[in-house]
């Protein structure tokens, strides 16, 4: 259904996330994230659901993860300083296994930055900011329409793979308007509940492909969480084995779904020389800088990950196979450039145009960086 | 890949240009056209420009932002200094009066004609838009003023579309 509507980005977040059952919301408003709070505070009492302002980012998180163990889609959203400060607690949602959903809207930073400006500066923010080994699954839209479409996946992620999942995107697609397609109903697989007496329940106990059933509390089910290195019944441990066992049935959760997770988009990549890797509104950038080059007779293709981790390292390494040159353009100073490196192994030369000072990329600063490259992928 | 028509609204908060943009954009849409509407804002509560960009194209709108726009209108001497060098080569400019520098555009009045005809600074967006959309061929007349019919109270809406009018006129 096309709608005559323009709908911003944050609207389209807030938007797919009550199509996809979202009923609880803490959070604490931050420029350029703020918008998503606004509609979820209007729209979640009309849907039963839940809205609360919270005094910061930690306590939001908290809030979130509890209403999830009490059976609700919950969800936050903030920006960089914010970002920071659930940190944390994402690490808890991943150790105690918290379905939820976590919006980071890209502002300029560090600390406070420029509030009203992009970037793209939170990549490795959104796979590493939490310590310990931590397996993180995040998606990275490049447009309205797909800010709804990937904040809709998001949970259905979070949900059937008991675990928190990061939205990322940048201060030009929070607040653009565009024209959105949105589905008349949207249905998700959720949470799988236990098929075992309540007495037979062990809460951490894992099928084959690592995820724990979850009931909610209050279920009749026995109930613990914590942030704890824990065995199977949910106990804190310090055996060794039982610990390694643990972090390593995290990771393999998020490996054993990985091909269904890892979703990349290809424009004009099968005969090119020079390929472009880009996400977020940069994608957008690149996606006219190809079709310009193509216009030219230039053998230029886009790669772009729908979800930037787990990294899509065999796509890359499969789909830049026949490029001679790749171009990683990112608003950061490098952080995804060495990821693209990884995957090509020395197979292309890889190339970084970086910009850090709370501009976006335009098609034509990636024109010209592909400039000393064009003459080879001339037909 | 499609012509564009990109458009910029730059100001201050609290004269109406994304909301202007939103008009401009959204007509666009009702007229059968593809648009996007992108907004800047500097971090300060008061003071300080924005910017409402708008892009216009038959088909799909690949890259959003406007980085020289075509038509450039400005309503503040702050907004004329940062984004004054932006106007396309051979684009139109229109500008306020108390924010000109001995232009070349349409030199207009168009912040005091919003706050005399509406009684609020506000409407100064709804105002350019009409004096755009008798400067630039490429928009059209109907579907802007239903547009900004369906966009704004109802208590307002014949002093609004009383200024796009008065914007209009000054051009024509």
């Amino acid at each position: 259904m096309k709608q005559s509507r323009l709908i911003q980005g944050n609207e389209a977040c807030a938007l797919g996330a009550v199509a996809a059952g979202c009923r609880f919301y803490a959070g604490y408003p931050i420029t350029p994230s703020s918008e998503i709070a606004e509609y979820m505070a209007r729209h979640l009492p009309e849907e039963d659901g839940v809205f609360v302002q919270m005094e910061d980012e930690i306590s939001s998180l908290g809030a979130v993860i509890g209403a999830s163990f009490a059976g609700a889609r919950a969800m936050t959203a903030t920006s960089g300083p914010g970002f920071s400060l659930m940190q944390e607690h994402i690490g808890y949602a991943v150790m105690a296994e918290a379905p939820c959903v976590i919006v980071d809207v890209m502002r300029a930073g560090p600390s406070t930055g420029r509030p009203t400006s992009p970037s793209q500066g939170d990549v490795m923010a959104a796979r590493w900011g939490t310590h310990g080994d931590h397996p993180a699954i995040v998606l990275t839209p490049a447009s309205v329409t797909e800010i709804f479409e990937l904040t809709v996946r998001a949970f259905e992620l979070a949900e059937t793979l008991r675990m928190p999942v990061i939205v990322l995107y940048d201060e030009v697609l929070g607040h653009t308007r565009e024209t959105v397609e949105l589905p008349p109903r949207v249905e998700i697989a959720g949470r799988r509940t236990p098929r075992v007496a309540p007495t037979e329940f062990r809460p951490k106990e894992a099928g084959p492909d690592g995820v724990p059933p979850l009931p909610a509390f209050g279920d009749g089910y026995r109930f613990h969480v914590t942030g704890l290195t824990h065995d199977e019944r949910g106990f804190p441990t310090d055996e060794a084995e039982v610990a390694g066992r643990l972090i390593r049935r995290l990771h393999a959760k998020v490996e054993a779904h990985r091909d269904d997770i890892v979703e990349v988009e290809t424009l004009l990549c099968d005969d090119a020389d020079i390929v472009i890797f880009a996400f977020g509104i940069v994608a957008r950038a690149a996606k006219e800088a190809v079709m310009v080059a193509r216009a030219q007779g230039l053998r230029v293709g886009l790669l772009r990950p729908r979800t930037i981790w787990p990294f899509p390292d065999r796509e890359v390494a499969k789909i830049t196979a026949g490029a001679s040159v790749v171009l990683v353009a990112e608003m950061n100073l490098g952080q995804v450039v060495r990821e693209v490196e990884r995957a090509v192994a020395g197979n292309a030369r890889v190339e970084g145009l970086f910009r850090a000072d709370g501009e976006a990329i335009d098609p034509e600063e990636i024109l010209q960086a592909l400039a000393p490259d064009l003459e080879g992928a001339a037909r | 890949m499609s012509a564009r028509l990109d458009l910029r609204f730059a100001g201050a908060g609290g004269q109406g240009i994304v909301m202007a943009g939103r008009v401009l954009a959204e007509a666009a849409l009702r007229a059968g056209r593809a648009a996007t509407h992108s907004q800047a804002y500097g971090p300060a509560s008061r003071g300080g420009a924005s910017r409402s960009d708008v892009v216009i194209a038959d088909e799909e709108v690949v890259f959003p932002l406007v980085r020289r726009p075509r038509v450039l209108v400005i309503l503040t001497a702050e907004a004329h200094r940062t984004y004054g060098d932006d106007l396309a080569p051979g684009g139109t400019l229109i500008v306020d009066t108390e924010a000109s520098d001995g232009d070349d555009g349409l030199v207009l009045p168009i912040v005091e004609t919003a706050a005399r005809i509406v009684g609020t600074e506000l409407a100064s967006g709804v105002v350019a838009l009409g004096a755009l959309s008798a400067a630039v061929d490429d928009t059209d007349l109907e579907t802007l003023e239903a547009t900004i019919a369906d966009r704004v109270p109802a208590s307002l809406r014949a002093a609004n579309l009383e200024a796009f009018a008065a914007g209009r006129s000054m051009v024509r």
